[in-house]
């Protein structure tokens, strides 16, 4: 971070304050008495004055009296309020009756607190101590988030910029690997083979990784755009159907889709949501066992309509659940045909499918495995 | 891959074209020129008339909407394939404006730029295979 925090143990030496009072000998009391606390003390002796002050000196806070001439304590401090804003310093009304019903319209106006004439010093002190403690944690507190925030969206460009940079030589090394692996410069021994394969499998999985990485960067950047068009359920659903039921058949697995009468039709970027049908068919693949079927359901309401993803794999451990829609949240089981996971999957479906305002949930089948549900606002 | 013509490549990044060469030559194309930033394109464009170029458009200097726009300038006709590692929809909407005929992405797997090429062959050398006999080429 850039700049230091500012010290975090509470030194009120130097805070600024504005005394107003038309009584001069009441200014020079508390003047005395807050000088003698080492805070830097600035007077004014009217309503008018006391906004005019208040603009050059900015003070950390304001002793306000409320029977002035001219305009009063009150109308004083809602001017400054309505100024000054969220920014106005805290406001304590001084006043020499301190009935219960000045003191109301006292915080009415916008006062933090109020003193009695005439003053005890001790109480002069301990409550402008409090209110300026306070005020300055409100401030650190403040400059904090700001920090975390700049730093988190740095984090995210930094995260972004690496892993767009890393793409392209692993394309490549993806690609040569490939390319020799289909003999392109002559044929290779079985043992070059091998390597050659170990080379394109370990660029393809960081290249999976650097590309879910870039999307998490995107997205939590706030960088991500919808091209939304209405879509039909099962249009969304079969192209990736059919490509996983060619990834299942290595497994002797397969995957059956089960339609409505009526298609439902919903507003999707068609790009983003076959992301999202993509990750969870290949999850139920991944993690179920070899030879069980996979079932893709369509299903409607009133409002909302999507599709189910049923698989056979060990259901969702009770104490993992929190952990599978978050960023790199891993569970504990193991795909049962060596496959890889980075955890983000999940996480960048829920984005993209809260993105569209739709909803992501999973249920376990008792002795079954998992039912990934996703449900989308209906095109009308 | 049905193409006898010539393809100049260019990209300023080695092991693009390192894996771009390979991947025309195991594709049949026989007759590749390479440059490595867009004013050698240009040149070797002028000196070789290649049938295709395939342009990177992430270029220090001159990039390759600028390379783009010189090359039409120099053959109206010339067919121009855009490499991109992000489909950056804006780009490659201008990338079309100034008369490129397709694009592709540089991460996706080789079967799939093959299609692509294969594409745009299709598209652009259907009816006139003739002029897809360019000059000598330089191994």
């Amino acid at each position: 971070m850039d700049n230091p925090l500012p010290n975090p143990s509470i030194d009120l030496k130097g805070r600024r304050i504005l005394a107003v009072d038309d009584d001069r000998i009441n200014l020079k009391i508390i003047g005395g008495i807050l000088r003698h606390e080492g805070y830097e003390i600035a007077e004014a002796a009217s309503g008018e004055q006391a906004l005019e002050v208040y603009a050059s000196f900015q003070p950390n806070l304001v002793l306000l009296d409320v029977m002035m001439p001219g305009i009063d304590g009150f109308t004083t401090c809602r001017t400054l309020k309505r100024t000054y804003g969220d920014k106005c310093a805290p406001v304590i009304f001084v006043t020499a009756k301190s009935e219960a019903e000045d003191v109301v319209m006292g915080f009415d106006a916008g006062g933090v607190d109020y003193l009695a004439k005439p003053f005890r010093p001790k109480e002069v002190v301990a409550r402008i101590r409090t209110h300026l403690s306070n005020q300055q944690l409100v401030e650190q507190q403040k400059h904090l988030v700001d920090q975390l925030s700049k730093a988190n969206a740095a984090k995210d460009r930094f995260l972004g910029m690496c892993a767009h940079d890393l793409r392209n030589p692993l394309s490549s090394i993806r690609g040569l690997a490939e390319l020799m692996d289909e003999n392109a410069i002559g044929t290779l021994t079985d043992e070059q083979r091998e390597i050659v394969q170990t080379i394109h499998g370990a660029s393809q999985s960081m290249l999976q990784l650097v590309n879910e990485l870039l999307d998490v960067a995107t997205i939590e950047a706030g960088h991500l755009k919808l091209a939304k068009e209405p879509t039909g359920v099962v249009e969304m659903l079969e192209r990736s159907v059919h490509l996983a039921n060619i990834e299942a058949a290595k497994k002797s697995m397969r995957i059956e889709m089960v339609r409505l009468a009526n298609d439902p039709v919903v507003e999707v970027d068609r790009n983003k949501i076959r992301q999202v049908v993509d990750n969870l068919i290949n999850n139920a693949v991944k993690y179920s066992p070899r030879g069980s079927v996979i079932t893709v359901i369509v299903h409607a309401s009133e409002s909302h309509a999507g599709f189910a993803v049923r698989d056979n794999g060990p259901g969702i451990p009770e104490s993992e659940r929190h952990k599978l829609f978050k960023d790199y949240g891993r569970l504990s089981a193991q795909p049962t045909g060596g496959e890889k996971s980075t955890g983000l999957g999940l996480a960048i479906c829920r984005k993209i499918v809260e993105a569209h305002n739709g909803t992501i949930a999973v249920e376990n089948i008792p002795g079954r495995g998992a039912e990934f549900v996703v449900s989308l606002p209906i095109h009308r | 891959m049905n193409f006898s013509g010539s393809i100049l490549l260019v990209d300023d990044e080695a092991h693009i074209r390192k894996f771009m060469s390979l991947l025309l030559r195991h594709l049949g194309v026989t007759r590749i020129f390479e440059a490595h930033n867009g004013a050698t394109a240009i040149e070797v464009y002028k000196a070789e008339r290649p049938d295709m170029v395939m342009l990177d458009v992430n270029m220090p200097q001159m990039d390759g909407l600028e390379t783009l726009r010189a090359l039409k300038t120099i053959d109206p006709d010339c067919v121009v394939v855009m490499l991109t590692s992000l489909a950056n929809r804006q780009t490659i909407d201008q990338a079309v404006a100034l008369g490129a005929a397709n694009y592709i992405r540089k991460d996706a797997p080789p079967e799939d730029i093959g299609r692509a090429l294969a594409d745009t062959i299709d598209t652009c050398f259907e009816s006139d295979e003739g002029d897809a006999d360019g000059p000598a080429p330089t191994p």
